[in-house]
Order: C-alpha cells, then sequence, then structure tokens
C-alpha cells in the first residue's frame, strides 16, 4: 500500500518584512490526520505561517508541500498558477482570529457561501449542511442572526461552521481561544477533536494556550523570533526539557523567550 | 504601477462572463436609486441658478432670450454630467471604497481568497458593471431635471418666453450632445468606480478604522478630480472641431 503524504512539509521556510525576519529556516512534516498546536509569543511569526501555507503569503525562500504539491512555485499572477492555488485552498478551511464573517449575511448564509461557490449540491442539502454544522457548534438557532448580533464566541463558532462546511481535509485555525472564556475555548477545543475523531481532518492551531496544546495536540510546536524552537510529538517535546518550552508550558519569565 | 496591475485585474474579472447577479443588483440600486434625491435637489438649484447667473449678464445687453442657449449648451453639455460625476461619485465612491476597506480590514477578503474565491470577480467586477451603468443615466436623468430647473426659473421667475427658451435649446443641443453626455457619463463611472475600488482594496488590516477612512476620503477626492479634469478632455474631444 503507497505511504499516506504528509499533509503539510515545509522545508527552511524563510520570510521578512524589510528588515524584519519574521520566519528563519522553519521545517517541520505533520502527517495527514494530525491536530498540530504551534505555540509562540505574539509577533513571532505564526500568524505569517499560516498565510503561507494557504498561498496568502508568498515566502522569500524555502518550499512548502501540500500532500506532496510544492506551493512555493505557484505564480498567482498567470491565470494557470492562481487556478491551481484555487484548487490547492479547496483542500483548506481556515478559521481567522476575528473569524471574518460577511458583514452583509446572516449567519445561514455566511455558512452556506462555501457550498453555494463549489459544492454541487441542491439549495435544500446546503440546508441541511448549514443546519448539521450550526448545530455541531450549538449554534442551530442562530441561523437568521446577523454577524453583528453576535458575541465574539458565538461568531468564532460561526466562523468555525463555515471553516468545516466544505469538509476540507487541512483546517487551519488563527488563535480560536483569544478573546474567549474558559468554557468557550474548551467548547472549540472539544469541537476540533470531535472533528479529528468523526472526520479525520488534519488541524493547525495556532495559540498561545498551553493548555489547549495538551488538551488536543499531536504534534507541538514552538516559534519565537521566526525560528521553530521544538517541534514534535506532543509528549516528546514536553518531554525533551528544552528551555523554552519549559518556560512556555510553565509560564515563567525565566528563559531564553524575552517579552518583546 | 500599483493602480495599473490593479485596473488590469479588475478588467480581467469585469469582462470574464457576467457579474454575480444579486451583488450587481444590490449595488446598482444604491449607485443609481439611491444617489436620485441627493442629484434631484442639488440639481434643482444647480439649473435655477445657471437661468438666475445667465439672465443677469445677458439682460445688460438685451440677450436675455439666449438664455435657452446658454442653458441648453453649459448646462446639458457641461454642468449636468460634471455634476452628476462628482456628487453622485462622491456618495458612490465613498459606499464602495469603505465597504471594500471594511472588508479587508476584518480580513473578509482574504477569507474569500482562502475559500478560492475571487474577490475580483465576487467584489470588484459587480461594483465596476454596476456604476458603469448607473452614472450615465443618472447623467440623462441631470439633464431632464437641470434643463427643466432653468426653465422654470427663466420663464416663472424672469419672465422669458417660454417658447423662445425652448427654441433655444432646440437649436443648441442635439441628440448627439446627450449622447456625449450619456458617453461621459460612462467615462465618468467606471473612472468613479475603480479608484473607489482600487483605494478600498488596498486598505491593510493593520491600518484598522483609520485605514477606511483613508480609503474614502481618497475615492471622493480622487474621483471627484480625475472626472473633473477628464470632462475638460473629453469636452474638447467631443465638441471642439
Amino acid at each position: 500500500m503507497a505511504e499516506q503524504q504528509p499533509a503539510i512539509t515545509l522545508e527552511k521556510v524563510c520570510k521578512s518584512f524589510g528588515p524584519n525576519r519574521v520566519l528563519h529556516e522553519v521545517s517541520l512534516t505533520l502527517p495527514a490526520g494530525k491536530i498540530m498546536v504551534m505555540l509562540g509569543p505574539s509577533g513571532t511569526g505564526k500568524s505569517v505561517l499560516l498565510r503561507c501555507l494557504v498561498g496568502l503569503m508568498k515566502p522569500d525562500s524555502g518550499r512548502i508541500f501540500i500532500e506532496g504539491q510544492d506551493i512555493t512555485g505557484l505564480d498567482e499572477r498567470r491565470s494557470a498558477g492562481r487556478e491551481q492555488m484555487f484548487a490547492l485552498r479547496r483542500k483548506f478551511g481556515m478559521l481567522f482570529q476575528d473569524g471574518a464573517l460577511f458583514d452583509d449575511m446572516c449567519v445561514g448564509d455566511n455558512v452556506a457561501f462555501p457550498l453555494r461557490q463549489h459544492a454541487k449540491l441542491s439549495e435544500r442539502e446546503i440546508a441541511a449542511r448549514v443546519a448539521e454544522d450550526l448545530e455541531r457548534v450549538g449554534l442551530k438557532n442562530a441561523q437568521r442572526k446577523m454577524p453583528a448580533e453576535l458575541s465574539g464566541g458565538m461568531r468564532k463558532r460561526v466562523a468555525f461552521a463555515r471553516a468545516i462546511a466544505l469538509r476540507p481535509k487541512i483546517v487551519l485555525c488563527d488563535e480560536p481561544s483569544s478573546g474567549l472564556d474558559p468554557v468557550m475555548s474548551a467548547t472549540l477545543d472539544e469541537l476540533i477533536l470531535d472533528l479529528h475523531r468523526t472526520l479525520g481532518m488534519t488541524f493547525v492551531v495556532i495559540s498561545h494556550d498551553t493548555a489547549e496544546a495538551r488538551k488536543i495536540a499531536d504534534y507541538v510546536g514552538l516559534l519565537y523570533k521566526g525560528e521553530l524552537q521544538a517541534f514534535g510529538l506532543k509528549d516528546e517535546v514536553l518531554r525533551s526539557n528544552q528551555r523554552a518550552i519549559n518556560q512556555f508550558f510553565e509560564r515563567s519569565t525565566e528563559g531564553p523567550i524575552q517579552v518583546l | 504601477m500599483e493602480f495599473l496591475h490593479f485596473v488590469r485585474r479588475a478588467l480581467v474579472a469585469q469582462f470574464n462572463g457576467p457579474p454575480p447577479r444579486d451583488e450587481f443588483v444590490r449595488h446598482a440600486l444604491d449607485a443609481g436609486v439611491g444617489s436620485l434625491p441627493l442629484l434631484t435637489l442639488l440639481t434643482i438649484f444647480a439649473g435655477m441658478n445657471l437661468s438666475v447667473q445667465a439672465y443677469g449678464t445677458f439682460v445688460r445687453f438685451g440677450g436675455q432670450d439666449l438664455l435657452g442657449l446658454f442653458c441648453g449648451v453649459g448646462g446639458i453639455r457641461e454642468l449636468y454630467p460634471v455634476m452628476a460625476a462628482v456628487i453622485c461619485g462622491a456618495r458612490i465612491g465613498a459606499t464602495l471604497a469603505a465597504s471594500l476597506a471594511n472588508m479587508q480590514i476584518s480580513e473578509q477578503v482574504e477569507a474569500l481568497e482562502v475559500m478560492a474565491v475571487d474577490p475580483m470577480r465576487l467584489l470588484v467586477a459587480p461594483r465596476l458593471w454596476a456604476v458603469t451603468l448607473m452614472l450615465p443615466l443618472l447623467c440623462g436623468y441631470a439633464d431632464v431635471v437641470g434643463l427643466a430647473a432653468s426653465y422654470w426659473a427663466a420663464t416663472e421667475q424672469m419672465g422669458v418666453n417660454g417658447g423662445t427658451f425652448m427654441e433655444q435649446v432646440r437649436d443648441i443641443v442635439h441628440l448627439g450632445d446627450l449622447a456625449a453626455g450619456v458617453f461621459k457619463g460612462v467615462v465618468f463611472g467606471w473612472l468613479v468606480a475603480i479608484v473607489s475600488c482600487y483605494h478600498g482594496y488596498r486598505a491593510l488590516k493593520r491600518d484598522g478604522a483609520e485605514g477606511v477612512g483613508v480609503a474614502t476620503n481618497r475615492a471622493i477626492v480622487h474621483s471627484a478630480v480625475l472626472c473633473i479634469v477628464l470632462n475638460m478632455f473629453l469636452s474638447a474631444l467631443l465638441y471642439v472641431r
């Protein structure tokens, strides 16, 4: 049987904005169907990494493979490259930090949007999928509400329902627990675990939350000043006794990670 | 260069099939019907003012019967198309720029990209079509309202003979002038839409709410300046023989 391609492979990925080095030779391999939590202080390049994965930003050097396909060579200025990039992005769902819900659409239409764009489903089937996903995130009665009427936690849950509506292979979550109360954070963590179990999706979760990493991660990475300080299976990383990892998980001010 | 790159992408999106219907209808209604009250009010006063000012000058040498001629040339050829472009352009351009800038800073445009939906096709193309089609209609509407206001002021307030006024208008204003006004409307409409979409689209998340304000301001100012400057060249092209 052919070996399954890793979901994501990064090879010495570098990205700078002017003199500001955001990612420096970041390399990692994430097998398919696993949950990776990328930890790190604010402003250390976690969100940039996520944007590079989905082609919203192009690395200055290095290569990114999604299910074995090198995406760094795709030139979006050419229509063929853009088509390939769009085909690749259909493998992804993304939960943005603030939800990025469409203001002029109700909750139901927001969740239905990717289905209407890409799925060959009837309106009835779309309605059923929307209802199913909104129930999954505990918002089955919010279909007709507008995003402006929702709390921060509700917006994130709607965005989560939208991100998984097309049943993507890889779901990227940009700080899903930031700004949420502990109970709501735990609810989102349970959702990720549930989807991982039931649909076998690969998750890349950007977070500051070590409790979240302990709870849901198969793989853990720590990014600091654009460099990957640690990456591997969660238990191995936690046992590795690396100073940066210890400092982060013990919430200590003593160690290599300095307040920026 | 950045603007030219945006224009190229916008043109590809605009002419690559019909725009999304719902988005097009929404923006067309907002640009067209939404502009009517403001345009009507301002064109009425501009039209009446044109008559009043012209009468004050012409009456000195007994030329008050030429009022229709002046209102026809000055109004229909120049004033009303530019007024429609600047007034409606400011209103429409502000809406376009603010809505797109808001979508940019709240990551809605990036969300579309991630969902493999081309934002130029979904957001920019329907706005371009809507404004390009609505502004010439608004120019035509402004011609009618402005001329009617000039006529009313000339005949009711200054005692000019209505028949003479309309005869002068018919003598000087031909179908080609109306067509030229509509043509100007098409050009101004596309210009207002592309400039406004450009400024809205290039807002960055880090700019926050201020970025929306800056984009809106630039859209209004640049649209108005470009329309007025371009109007002179269009008039030279269309009327100078």
